[in-house]
Protein backbone atom coordinates (compact mmCIF):
# COMPACT_ATOMS: atom_id res chain seq x y z
CA UNK A 1 0.00 0.00 0.00
CA UNK A 2 1.35 3.28 -0.86
CA UNK A 3 1.18 6.64 1.79
CA UNK A 4 -1.24 7.88 -1.34
CA UNK A 5 -4.07 5.38 -0.57
CA UNK A 6 -3.91 6.07 3.48
CA UNK A 7 -7.31 7.91 4.55
CA UNK A 8 -5.82 11.65 5.09
CA UNK A 9 -4.91 12.40 8.23
CA UNK A 10 -7.62 14.88 9.93
CA UNK A 11 -6.68 17.64 13.28
CA UNK A 12 -8.80 17.05 16.54
CA UNK A 13 -10.31 19.44 18.18
CA UNK A 14 -7.64 19.18 20.98
CA UNK A 15 -5.10 19.85 18.33
CA UNK A 16 -6.82 23.10 17.38
CA UNK A 17 -7.49 24.26 20.57
CA UNK A 18 -3.45 23.52 21.63
CA UNK A 19 -2.86 25.91 18.68
CA UNK A 20 -5.00 28.18 19.74
CA UNK A 21 -3.35 28.57 23.35
CA UNK A 22 0.57 28.72 22.00
CA UNK A 23 -0.92 31.31 19.57
CA UNK A 24 -0.77 33.59 22.87
CA UNK A 25 3.28 32.76 22.46
CA UNK A 26 3.12 33.42 19.11
CA UNK A 27 5.37 36.80 19.83
CA UNK A 28 7.47 35.27 22.68
CA UNK A 29 11.00 34.84 20.40
CA UNK A 30 10.72 38.02 18.45
CA UNK A 31 14.33 38.25 16.74
CA UNK A 32 15.60 41.12 14.51
CA UNK A 33 16.33 38.47 12.07
CA UNK A 34 13.22 37.03 10.75
CA UNK A 35 10.77 38.29 13.49
CA UNK A 36 7.74 35.89 14.40
CA UNK A 37 8.65 32.76 12.46
CA UNK A 38 10.02 30.44 15.74
CA UNK A 39 6.41 31.40 17.04
CA UNK A 40 4.51 30.73 13.37
CA UNK A 41 6.48 27.11 13.88
CA UNK A 42 5.76 26.65 17.91
CA UNK A 43 2.02 27.89 17.46
CA UNK A 44 1.40 25.03 14.42
CA UNK A 45 3.64 22.42 16.06
CA UNK A 46 1.09 20.04 17.77
CA UNK A 47 -0.97 20.28 14.48
CA UNK A 48 2.37 19.43 12.78
CA UNK A 49 2.94 16.37 14.88
CA UNK A 50 -0.68 15.05 14.16
CA UNK A 51 -0.12 15.42 10.59
CA UNK A 52 3.42 14.27 9.67
CA UNK A 53 3.77 10.91 11.56
CA UNK A 54 6.96 10.40 10.11
CA UNK A 55 10.09 11.98 11.83
CA UNK A 56 11.59 13.50 8.64
CA UNK A 57 8.39 15.03 7.02
CA UNK A 58 7.51 16.66 10.48
CA UNK A 59 11.15 17.94 10.44
CA UNK A 60 10.73 19.00 7.02
CA UNK A 61 7.37 21.11 7.84
CA UNK A 62 8.59 22.77 11.15
CA UNK A 63 11.83 23.83 9.02
CA UNK A 64 9.24 25.17 6.02
CA UNK A 65 7.49 27.24 8.91
CA UNK A 66 10.66 28.67 9.84
CA UNK A 67 10.76 31.24 7.41
CA UNK A 68 10.25 35.00 8.02
CA UNK A 69 6.79 36.12 9.77
CA UNK A 70 5.78 39.59 10.88
CA UNK A 71 2.73 40.45 11.59
CA UNK A 72 0.18 41.92 14.45
CA UNK A 73 -0.29 38.98 17.42
CA UNK A 74 -3.98 39.26 17.24
CA UNK A 75 -4.81 39.42 13.44
CA UNK A 76 -2.16 37.02 13.28
CA UNK A 77 -4.86 34.20 13.65
CA UNK A 78 -6.44 34.69 10.27
CA UNK A 79 -3.30 33.22 8.99
CA UNK A 80 -3.18 30.61 11.43
CA UNK A 81 -6.16 28.84 11.35
CA UNK A 82 -5.99 29.29 7.74
CA UNK A 83 -2.37 27.78 7.25
CA UNK A 84 -3.63 24.90 9.43
CA UNK A 85 -6.86 24.36 6.87
CA UNK A 86 -4.48 24.19 4.33
CA UNK A 87 -1.84 22.13 6.02
CA UNK A 88 -5.19 19.46 6.61
CA UNK A 89 -5.91 19.92 3.08
CA UNK A 90 -2.20 19.21 1.98
CA UNK A 91 -2.86 15.51 3.21
CA UNK A 92 -5.70 14.96 1.17
CA UNK A 93 -3.95 15.43 -2.22
CA UNK A 94 -1.36 13.01 -4.35
CA UNK A 95 2.18 13.35 -3.53
CA UNK A 96 3.20 15.29 -6.44
CA UNK A 97 0.63 18.12 -5.74
CA UNK A 98 1.51 18.82 -2.24
CA UNK A 99 4.34 20.26 -3.06
CA UNK A 100 2.16 22.78 -5.12
CA UNK A 101 0.39 23.52 -1.89
CA UNK A 102 3.25 23.78 -0.06
CA UNK A 103 3.79 27.11 -2.48
CA UNK A 104 0.65 28.02 -1.76
CA UNK A 105 1.03 28.29 2.10
CA UNK A 106 4.04 30.38 2.06
CA UNK A 107 1.89 32.67 -0.61
CA UNK A 108 -0.88 32.82 1.22
CA UNK A 109 1.66 33.89 4.61
CA UNK A 110 3.37 36.09 2.79
CA UNK A 111 0.75 37.97 0.80
CA UNK A 112 -1.32 38.28 4.12
CA UNK A 113 0.73 39.37 6.79
CA UNK A 114 1.14 42.94 5.32
CA UNK A 115 -2.04 43.94 4.90
CA UNK A 116 -3.54 42.50 8.26
CA UNK A 117 -0.45 44.11 10.44
CA UNK A 118 -1.59 47.56 9.12
CA UNK A 119 -5.16 46.89 10.45
CA UNK A 120 -4.29 45.24 13.15
CA UNK A 121 -1.76 47.79 13.91
CA UNK A 122 -4.45 50.44 13.19
CA UNK A 123 -7.47 48.92 14.50
CA UNK A 124 -5.89 47.68 18.18
CA UNK A 125 -2.43 50.01 18.71
CA UNK A 126 -3.86 53.23 17.21
CA UNK A 127 -7.90 53.03 18.00
CA UNK A 128 -9.14 50.21 20.38
CA UNK A 129 -6.93 50.41 23.07
CA UNK A 130 -6.79 54.44 22.86
CA UNK A 131 -10.49 54.21 22.96
CA UNK A 132 -10.15 52.08 26.31
CA UNK A 133 -7.34 54.10 27.99
CA UNK A 134 -8.93 57.56 27.34
CA UNK A 135 -12.22 56.35 28.60
CA UNK A 136 -10.26 54.90 31.72
CA UNK A 137 -8.00 58.27 32.08
CA UNK A 138 -11.17 60.35 31.71
CA UNK A 139 -13.34 58.23 34.43
CA UNK A 140 -9.76 58.47 36.76
CA UNK A 141 -9.69 62.09 36.23
CA UNK A 142 -13.97 63.17 36.83
CA UNK A 143 -13.66 63.70 40.27
CA UNK A 144 -16.41 61.62 40.44
CA UNK A 145 -14.01 58.71 42.27
CA UNK A 146 -13.88 59.01 45.41
CA UNK A 147 -10.52 58.41 47.05
CA UNK A 148 -9.97 54.33 48.21
CA UNK A 149 -13.43 53.58 47.18
CA UNK A 150 -13.05 50.89 44.18
CA UNK A 151 -10.98 52.71 42.09
CA UNK A 152 -9.85 49.77 40.78
CA UNK A 153 -12.64 49.11 39.14
CA UNK A 154 -11.34 51.72 36.14
CA UNK A 155 -8.30 49.74 35.33
CA UNK A 156 -10.67 46.34 35.63
CA UNK A 157 -13.24 48.22 33.37
CA UNK A 158 -9.96 49.22 30.76
CA UNK A 159 -8.62 45.08 30.90
CA UNK A 160 -12.09 43.97 30.57
CA UNK A 161 -13.43 45.92 27.54
CA UNK A 162 -10.00 45.65 25.51
CA UNK A 163 -9.86 41.61 26.14
CA UNK A 164 -13.42 42.00 24.97
CA UNK A 165 -12.17 43.06 21.57
CA UNK A 166 -9.12 41.21 21.70
CA UNK A 167 -10.02 37.94 22.32
CA UNK A 168 -12.71 37.95 20.12
CA UNK A 169 -10.54 38.93 17.17
CA UNK A 170 -8.54 35.84 18.17
CA UNK A 171 -11.39 33.46 18.11
CA UNK A 172 -12.97 35.35 15.38
CA UNK A 173 -10.05 34.63 13.32
CA UNK A 174 -8.50 31.67 14.32
CA UNK A 175 -12.12 30.01 13.61
CA UNK A 176 -12.81 31.76 10.66
CA UNK A 177 -9.32 31.21 8.97
CA UNK A 178 -9.53 27.25 9.70
CA UNK A 179 -13.19 27.29 8.44
CA UNK A 180 -12.41 28.92 4.99
CA UNK A 181 -8.71 28.71 4.67
CA UNK A 182 -7.41 30.64 1.60
CA UNK A 183 -10.93 32.16 1.31
CA UNK A 184 -10.54 33.79 4.68
CA UNK A 185 -8.81 36.62 2.83
CA UNK A 186 -11.61 37.83 1.12
CA UNK A 187 -13.97 36.83 3.83
CA UNK A 188 -11.38 40.05 5.17
CA UNK A 189 -13.49 42.44 4.90
CA UNK A 190 -17.04 41.82 5.79
CA UNK A 191 -16.16 41.85 9.84
CA UNK A 192 -16.07 46.11 9.03
CA UNK A 193 -12.65 46.35 10.96
CA UNK A 194 -12.43 49.98 9.41
CA UNK A 195 -15.69 51.07 10.21
CA UNK A 196 -15.05 50.06 13.75
CA UNK A 197 -11.88 52.07 13.39
CA UNK A 198 -13.60 55.16 11.99
CA UNK A 199 -16.71 54.99 14.59
CA UNK A 200 -14.27 54.52 17.79
CA UNK A 201 -11.97 57.26 16.98
CA UNK A 202 -14.34 59.73 17.06
CA UNK A 203 -15.76 58.32 20.04
CA UNK A 204 -12.47 58.82 21.33
CA UNK A 205 -12.62 62.35 20.12
CA UNK A 206 -15.54 62.95 22.61
CA UNK A 207 -13.48 61.59 25.13
CA UNK A 208 -10.81 63.84 24.83
CA UNK A 209 -13.51 67.22 24.99
CA UNK A 210 -14.53 65.98 28.10
CA UNK A 211 -11.38 65.38 29.87
CA UNK A 212 -9.73 68.54 28.77
CA UNK A 213 -13.04 69.89 30.68
CA UNK A 214 -12.53 67.97 33.31
CA UNK A 215 -8.85 68.32 34.12
CA UNK A 216 -10.01 72.21 34.42
CA UNK A 217 -13.15 71.77 36.61
CA UNK A 218 -11.62 72.66 39.45
CA UNK A 219 -11.27 76.45 38.97
CA UNK A 220 -15.66 76.77 38.26
CA UNK A 221 -16.29 76.26 42.11
CA UNK A 222 -14.26 79.42 42.80
CA UNK A 223 -14.48 81.56 40.35
CA UNK A 224 -15.97 81.67 36.70
CA UNK A 225 -14.24 83.80 34.75
CA UNK A 226 -10.88 82.51 36.51
CA UNK A 227 -11.95 78.88 34.96
CA UNK A 228 -12.66 80.42 31.60
CA UNK A 229 -9.44 82.00 32.03
CA UNK A 230 -7.31 78.79 32.64
CA UNK A 231 -9.23 76.82 30.06
CA UNK A 232 -8.10 79.26 27.10
CA UNK A 233 -4.65 79.34 28.45
CA UNK A 234 -4.38 75.43 28.79
CA UNK A 235 -6.62 75.13 25.75
CA UNK A 236 -3.65 77.39 23.82
CA UNK A 237 -0.86 74.85 24.95
CA UNK A 238 -2.73 71.66 23.65
CA UNK A 239 -2.54 73.37 20.41
CA UNK A 240 1.19 74.29 20.87
CA UNK A 241 1.86 70.68 21.93
CA UNK A 242 0.12 69.08 19.20
CA UNK A 243 1.73 71.11 17.07
CA UNK A 244 4.91 69.79 18.43
CA UNK A 245 3.93 66.03 18.64
CA UNK A 246 2.84 66.84 14.92
CA UNK A 247 6.55 67.78 14.21
CA UNK A 248 7.65 64.49 15.76
CA UNK A 249 9.18 65.37 18.67
CA UNK A 250 8.90 62.68 20.74
CA UNK A 251 6.61 62.95 24.07
CA UNK A 252 9.51 62.19 26.70
CA UNK A 253 11.58 65.16 25.46
CA UNK A 254 8.35 67.70 25.34
CA UNK A 255 7.88 65.80 29.09
CA UNK A 256 10.82 67.55 30.30
CA UNK A 257 10.23 70.70 28.46
CA UNK A 258 6.72 71.47 30.03
CA UNK A 259 8.49 70.73 33.50
CA UNK A 260 10.88 73.33 32.77
CA UNK A 261 7.84 75.67 31.91
CA UNK A 262 6.11 75.00 35.31
CA UNK A 263 9.39 75.90 36.89
CA UNK A 264 9.35 79.22 35.30
CA UNK A 265 5.49 79.68 36.02
CA UNK A 266 6.79 79.39 39.73
CA UNK A 267 9.71 81.44 39.51
CA UNK A 268 7.66 84.15 38.08
CA UNK A 269 7.11 86.59 40.85
CA UNK A 270 3.19 87.88 39.87
CA UNK A 271 1.64 84.56 39.40
CA UNK A 272 -0.35 83.61 42.48
CA UNK A 273 -2.78 81.02 42.89
CA UNK A 274 -1.95 77.57 41.63
CA UNK A 275 -4.54 76.15 39.59
CA UNK A 276 -6.78 73.12 41.56
CA UNK A 277 -6.45 69.48 40.67
CA UNK A 278 -8.70 67.12 41.43
CA UNK A 279 -6.01 65.39 44.09
CA UNK A 280 -7.96 66.23 47.17
CA UNK A 281 -7.14 64.14 49.70
CA UNK A 282 -4.70 61.96 47.86
CA UNK A 283 -2.25 59.89 50.11
CA UNK B 1 12.44 51.36 49.28
CA UNK B 2 9.58 49.09 50.79
CA UNK B 3 8.55 46.23 48.76
CA UNK B 4 11.12 46.82 46.39
CA UNK B 5 11.48 42.99 46.11
CA UNK B 6 7.77 42.63 45.19
CA UNK B 7 7.52 45.36 42.89
CA UNK B 8 10.45 44.00 41.05
CA UNK B 9 8.49 40.58 40.78
CA UNK B 10 5.56 42.09 39.44
CA UNK B 11 7.28 43.66 36.78
CA UNK B 12 9.24 40.83 36.19
CA UNK B 13 5.98 39.03 35.73
CA UNK B 14 4.20 41.97 33.78
CA UNK B 15 6.90 42.54 31.68
CA UNK B 16 5.95 39.00 30.41
CA UNK B 17 2.43 40.73 29.00
CA UNK B 18 4.39 43.43 27.06
CA UNK B 19 5.36 41.39 23.85
CA UNK B 20 5.69 37.98 24.51
CA UNK B 21 2.74 36.57 26.03
CA UNK B 22 -0.79 37.00 25.29
CA UNK B 23 -0.76 40.78 25.23
CA UNK B 24 -3.80 41.21 27.21
CA UNK B 25 -2.49 44.84 28.64
CA UNK B 26 -1.59 44.16 31.91
CA UNK B 27 1.69 45.80 31.30
CA UNK B 28 -0.03 49.15 29.92
CA UNK B 29 0.36 52.02 32.52
CA UNK B 30 -3.02 51.86 33.88
CA UNK B 31 -2.88 48.29 35.08
CA UNK B 32 0.53 48.48 36.46
CA UNK B 33 0.43 51.71 38.08
CA UNK B 34 -3.34 50.53 39.59
CA UNK B 35 -1.30 46.66 40.77
CA UNK B 36 1.59 48.98 42.28
CA UNK B 37 -0.23 51.29 43.76
CA UNK B 38 -2.33 48.53 45.16
CA UNK B 39 1.30 46.95 46.84
CA UNK B 40 2.67 49.94 48.30
CA UNK B 41 -0.55 51.02 49.77
CA UNK B 42 -0.98 54.06 47.52
CA UNK B 43 -3.73 53.15 45.23
CA UNK B 44 -4.76 56.88 44.09
CA UNK B 45 -1.24 57.60 43.49
CA UNK B 46 -1.22 54.31 41.48
CA UNK B 47 -4.37 55.52 39.29
CA UNK B 48 -3.33 59.16 38.63
CA UNK B 49 0.31 58.05 37.61
CA UNK B 50 -0.68 55.07 35.74
CA UNK B 51 -3.99 57.29 33.79
CA UNK B 52 -1.10 60.07 33.26
CA UNK B 53 1.78 58.09 31.53
CA UNK B 54 -0.89 56.34 29.40
CA UNK B 55 -2.17 59.70 28.38
CA UNK B 56 1.23 61.31 27.42
CA UNK B 57 2.36 58.40 25.67
CA UNK B 58 -0.98 57.30 24.12
CA UNK B 59 0.45 57.78 20.77
CA UNK B 60 3.91 55.28 20.92
CA UNK B 61 2.57 52.45 18.69
CA UNK B 62 5.07 49.31 17.93
CA UNK B 63 4.86 49.53 13.93
CA UNK B 64 7.35 46.61 12.29
CA UNK B 65 10.49 46.95 14.49
CA UNK B 66 9.90 50.13 16.36
CA UNK B 67 10.57 49.68 20.10
CA UNK B 68 8.18 52.00 21.85
CA UNK B 69 9.56 53.45 25.03
CA UNK B 70 9.18 50.80 27.98
CA UNK B 71 5.70 52.10 29.54
CA UNK B 72 5.76 49.73 32.12
CA UNK B 73 9.29 50.07 33.64
CA UNK B 74 8.13 53.96 33.13
CA UNK B 75 4.46 53.55 35.06
CA UNK B 76 5.68 50.95 37.64
CA UNK B 77 9.28 52.97 38.82
CA UNK B 78 7.37 56.45 38.57
CA UNK B 79 3.81 54.70 40.68
CA UNK B 80 6.52 53.30 43.80
CA UNK B 81 8.75 56.55 43.82
CA UNK B 82 5.88 59.08 43.81
CA UNK B 83 3.94 56.90 46.32
CA UNK B 84 7.57 56.84 48.20
CA UNK B 85 7.46 60.74 48.10
CA UNK B 86 3.90 61.56 48.61
CA UNK B 87 4.74 58.97 52.43
CA UNK B 88 7.44 61.20 52.93
CA UNK B 89 5.03 64.53 52.61
CA UNK B 90 5.99 65.74 49.36
CA UNK B 91 2.63 67.07 47.44
CA UNK B 92 1.24 64.53 45.19
CA UNK B 93 1.19 66.47 42.07
CA UNK B 94 4.92 67.68 42.17
CA UNK B 95 6.02 64.02 43.71
CA UNK B 96 4.22 62.70 40.51
CA UNK B 97 5.79 64.99 38.09
CA UNK B 98 9.37 64.58 39.78
CA UNK B 99 8.57 60.43 39.65
CA UNK B 100 7.76 60.32 36.09
CA UNK B 101 10.59 62.25 34.96
CA UNK B 102 13.41 60.09 36.91
CA UNK B 103 11.26 56.86 35.52
CA UNK B 104 11.28 58.21 31.37
CA UNK B 105 15.39 57.98 31.43
CA UNK B 106 15.41 54.31 33.15
CA UNK B 107 12.36 53.43 31.02
CA UNK B 108 14.40 54.01 27.64
CA UNK B 109 17.42 52.05 28.96
CA UNK B 110 14.98 49.17 29.66
CA UNK B 111 13.83 49.63 25.84
CA UNK B 112 17.38 49.49 24.49
CA UNK B 113 17.92 46.61 26.53
CA UNK B 114 14.92 44.61 24.94
CA UNK B 115 16.33 45.49 21.85
CA UNK B 116 19.50 43.78 22.81
CA UNK B 117 17.60 40.51 23.86
CA UNK B 118 15.89 40.49 20.79
CA UNK B 119 19.33 40.61 18.77
CA UNK B 120 19.95 37.66 20.90
CA UNK B 121 16.85 35.84 20.05
CA UNK B 122 18.30 35.60 16.18
CA UNK B 123 20.75 32.65 17.79
CA UNK B 124 17.83 31.02 19.91
CA UNK B 125 15.82 31.04 16.15
CA UNK B 126 18.72 29.80 14.61
CA UNK B 127 18.90 27.14 17.08
CA UNK B 128 15.56 26.31 16.74
CA UNK B 129 16.05 25.92 13.21
CA UNK B 130 18.70 23.14 13.33
CA UNK B 131 16.50 21.03 16.50
CA UNK B 132 13.33 21.27 14.05
CA UNK B 133 15.99 20.01 11.15
CA UNK B 134 17.57 17.53 13.16
CA UNK B 135 14.24 15.97 14.65
CA UNK B 136 14.71 17.48 18.28
CA UNK B 137 11.19 18.37 18.73
CA UNK B 138 10.89 18.91 22.46
CA UNK B 139 13.98 20.45 22.18
CA UNK B 140 12.31 22.84 19.64
CA UNK B 141 9.49 23.38 21.82
CA UNK B 142 11.86 24.09 24.87
CA UNK B 143 13.40 27.19 23.26
CA UNK B 144 10.05 28.79 24.48
CA UNK B 145 10.48 28.33 27.67
CA UNK B 146 13.82 29.56 28.09
CA UNK B 147 13.41 32.25 26.13
CA UNK B 148 10.25 33.46 28.36
CA UNK B 149 12.61 32.51 31.56
CA UNK B 150 15.34 35.05 29.92
CA UNK B 151 12.49 37.75 29.34
CA UNK B 152 11.53 37.51 33.04
CA UNK B 153 14.87 37.75 34.34
CA UNK B 154 15.22 40.32 32.26
CA UNK B 155 11.91 42.42 33.17
CA UNK B 156 12.97 41.67 36.81
CA UNK B 157 16.22 42.66 37.08
CA UNK B 158 15.63 45.81 34.80
CA UNK B 159 13.06 46.86 37.19
CA UNK B 160 14.88 46.03 40.52
CA UNK B 161 17.76 47.64 39.32
CA UNK B 162 15.23 50.59 38.08
CA UNK B 163 13.33 51.08 41.45
CA UNK B 164 16.73 50.38 43.14
CA UNK B 165 17.85 54.24 41.29
CA UNK B 166 14.51 55.83 41.55
CA UNK B 167 14.80 55.70 45.25
CA UNK B 168 18.11 56.83 45.19
CA UNK B 169 17.43 60.13 42.91
CA UNK B 170 14.17 60.30 44.84
CA UNK B 171 16.41 61.73 47.77
CA UNK B 172 17.39 64.54 45.54
CA UNK B 173 13.37 65.65 46.16
CA UNK B 174 14.18 66.78 49.64
CA UNK B 175 16.70 69.28 48.20
CA UNK B 176 14.84 71.15 46.25
CA UNK B 177 13.68 74.61 47.15
CA UNK B 178 9.62 75.44 47.85
CA UNK B 179 9.31 77.26 44.87
CA UNK B 180 11.19 74.67 42.62
CA UNK B 181 8.17 72.29 44.12
CA UNK B 182 5.52 74.48 43.40
CA UNK B 183 7.42 74.52 39.74
CA UNK B 184 6.68 70.08 39.77
CA UNK B 185 2.99 71.41 40.93
CA UNK B 186 2.14 73.69 38.16
CA UNK B 187 3.58 71.27 35.89
CA UNK B 188 1.74 68.85 36.50
CA UNK B 189 -1.56 70.44 35.17
CA UNK B 190 0.57 71.18 31.70
CA UNK B 191 1.29 67.12 31.43
CA UNK B 192 -2.03 67.30 31.14
CA UNK B 193 -2.35 69.71 28.67
CA UNK B 194 0.65 67.74 26.96
CA UNK B 195 -1.44 64.44 27.41
CA UNK B 196 -4.25 65.74 25.53
CA UNK B 197 -2.23 67.16 22.97
CA UNK B 198 -0.98 63.15 22.76
CA UNK B 199 -4.76 62.41 22.13
CA UNK B 200 -5.20 64.95 20.23
CA UNK B 201 -2.56 64.01 17.34
CA UNK B 202 -3.67 60.51 17.72
CA UNK B 203 -7.01 60.86 17.16
CA UNK B 204 -7.99 63.69 15.26
CA UNK B 205 -7.88 65.10 12.00
CA UNK B 206 -9.08 67.93 10.16
CA UNK B 207 -12.85 66.66 8.93
CA UNK B 208 -13.19 65.17 12.40
CA UNK B 209 -11.89 68.60 14.44
CA UNK B 210 -15.67 69.88 14.38
CA UNK B 211 -16.44 66.66 16.81
CA UNK B 212 -13.54 67.55 19.07
CA UNK B 213 -15.02 71.46 19.19
CA UNK B 214 -18.35 70.04 19.72
CA UNK B 215 -17.40 67.95 22.80
CA UNK B 216 -15.80 70.54 24.26
CA UNK B 217 -18.51 73.37 24.30
CA UNK B 218 -21.21 70.36 25.22
CA UNK B 219 -19.44 69.07 28.14
CA UNK B 220 -18.73 72.99 29.45
CA UNK B 221 -22.15 73.47 29.51
CA UNK B 222 -23.04 70.01 31.61
CA UNK B 223 -20.10 71.35 33.89
CA UNK B 224 -21.95 74.77 34.19
CA UNK B 225 -25.19 72.89 35.08
CA UNK B 226 -23.29 71.05 37.44
CA UNK B 227 -23.73 67.33 35.87
CA UNK B 228 -21.56 64.67 37.59
CA UNK B 229 -18.55 63.56 35.89
CA UNK B 230 -19.86 59.86 35.14
CA UNK B 231 -22.75 61.30 33.75
CA UNK B 232 -20.54 63.40 30.79
CA UNK B 233 -18.64 60.26 30.68
CA UNK B 234 -21.44 58.23 29.94
CA UNK B 235 -22.92 60.85 27.45
CA UNK B 236 -20.03 60.81 25.80
CA UNK B 237 -20.20 57.12 25.55
CA UNK B 238 -23.40 56.83 24.45
CA UNK B 239 -22.86 59.50 21.72
CA UNK B 240 -19.86 57.64 20.62
CA UNK B 241 -21.30 54.49 20.27
CA UNK B 242 -24.08 56.19 18.10
CA UNK B 243 -21.93 58.00 16.02
CA UNK B 244 -20.18 54.39 15.38
CA UNK B 245 -22.84 52.48 14.94
CA UNK B 246 -23.75 55.30 12.27
CA UNK B 247 -20.13 54.69 10.73
CA UNK B 248 -20.33 50.90 10.96
CA UNK B 249 -23.72 50.62 8.83
CA UNK B 250 -21.91 53.00 6.47
CA UNK B 251 -18.93 50.22 6.40
CA UNK B 252 -21.09 47.99 5.15
CA UNK B 253 -22.83 49.49 2.55
CA UNK B 254 -19.49 50.82 1.14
Amino acid sequence: MSPDDKAPLRLTFLDLLQCFLRSFFLQAVWNMERYLNYGFAFVLAPALKRLYPVREDRAQALTRHLEYFNTHPYMASFVLGAVLRMEEEKQTLPRPKQKQKEDEINALKVGMMGPIAAMGDNLFWATVRPYCGLLAITLILSQSFAPGTRAWIIPALFLAVFNVAHLGVRGLGFLQGYRQGDQVVLALRKYGFQAAIRGLKLASILLVGVLIVFVNMGELDREVGLFILKLSFFSALVGLFTFALHRKIAPGQLYYAVVLIGLILAYWPELSTPPVLPLEGVK
Amino acid sequence: MEHWIAISLLLGFLSLDATAVGQFMLSRPIAVGALVGLLTGHPEVGLLVGALVELIWIGEVPVGSHLPADLLILAGVATALAGELVQGGAPPEAAMTFAIGTAIPLAILSTELEGLLRRLHVRWAHFAQRMAGSGHFGTFDGVNTFVLLGLFLKGLLTAAASLFIAHLVGKLFRLLPDRAVDGLYYAHWLLLALGCSAAIDLMVEKKTSPFLVLSIVTALTAAFFQIPGVWMVSGALLAGFILTLIYAGKGETA
